[in-house]
């Protein structure tokens, strides 16, 4: 209940970047050395580990942290975790039982490990709205809510885009009232948790 | 004149459909609309459902954050008498609203609600 919060499991972050590269090295290496005068053998070591690494980068990690979700979901619904407030976001999870006062968590980069911890421990939690620039200039390309957890902040984004939207987008407005609702769930639990 | 006021009618909600002339706001209230969340939304056309789930609110700081809100203003025609209802559904965030739905009901769809 007290382990602190790790969102980067490292060894699984430079696995997932490495591990693919060096089965395509290995593919092209094996594929220059014994198959030199090409046929099946080199179509399948030059083509077939940057494909499969190419599906790794775009679908494994995500895949691996959707189940880790739904894992997490199941584990914590048999010891009877009400999930009152549910917020999945590309890079974590959060998930809120407002009468316990706990919160769930999982993040995409620490797939293996979740976290349900109570919700006293959140030091404060709060909204960015990205907002920049002036005039008619202003706008963003992301807004997220934050909270603090034993000095760990942890940001989960509610929008975003890779252009920048004027503050009164849909978008924009929709990230952010997303974002107050979790902050106010949050703070909610807080008060419970204590 | 005539077809330039029909299309001033369609584009302008305060306009009767029949007779083309600016209707009087009778009553304009404000519902919560308990059954809609942010991120949940899901588009309703049918006069039954609002009658159902609106809940009146004196203003939008009663409404709870995340949790869709209901325009209603009643019209009425000075020259005809035509009645009709504009229903706005939109989500409060802060000092903003994002717009998602406009209703117009003529035939008297929304009266049992408004009037009991």
């Amino acid at each position: 209940m007290d382990k602190p919060i790790k969102k980067i499991n490292f060894v699984y972050l430079l696995c997932t970047i490495f591990i693919p590269l060096m089965l395509v090295s290995l593919g092209l290496t094996i594929g220059y050395f014994f198959f030199h005068d090409g046929g099946t053998g080199a179509v399948i070591c030059f083509l077939a580990p940057p494909v499969l690494a190419f599906v790794w980068w775009c679908f494994g990690g995500r895949l691996l942290y959707k189940n880790s979700c739904k894992k997490m979901a199941r584990e914590l619904d048999e010891r009877g975790f009400r999930r009152n407030q549910t917020f999945e976001s590309g890079g974590a999870m959060v998930t809120v039982d407002l009468n316990r006062g706990e919160l769930g968590l999982v993040f995409f980069w620490n797939p293996f490990e979740h976290y349900v911890l109570p919700a006293k421990r959140i030091q404060r939690a709060w909204v960015d709205d990205g907002a920049a620039g002036g005039g008619f200039l202003r706008g963003s390309s992301r807004v997220s809510f934050l909270f603090q957890v034993d000095g760990v902040k942890i940001r989960v984004d509610t929008f975003t885009s890779n252009k920048r939207w004027r503050m009164d987008s849909d978008y924009i407005l929709t990230g952010i009232s997303k974002a107050d609702v979790m902050v106010e769930v949050l703070e909610q639990a807080k008060q419970r948790s204590a | 004149m005539g077809l330039f006021r029909k299309m001033r009618a369609i584009l302008h909600d305060d306009w009767c459909s029949q007779c083309q002339s600016e209707m009087d706001v009778v009553r304009k209230q404000l519902y919560a609309l308990p059954t809609q969340r942010v991120g949940q939304y899901r588009e309703q056309d049918d006069p039954a459902y609002y009658k159902k789930n609106l809940v009146p609110v004196e203003k939008k700081a009663q409404i709870p954050t995340g949790m869709y809100a209901c325009g209603m203003h009643v019209y009425r025609c000075p020259q005809c008498a035509h009645r009709a209802v504009k229903l706005t559904v939109f989500l409060p965030v802060r000092d903003q609203e994002k717009t998602e739905q406009l209703l117009y009901f003529e035939d008297g769809e929304m009266d049992d609600f408004i009037w009991r």
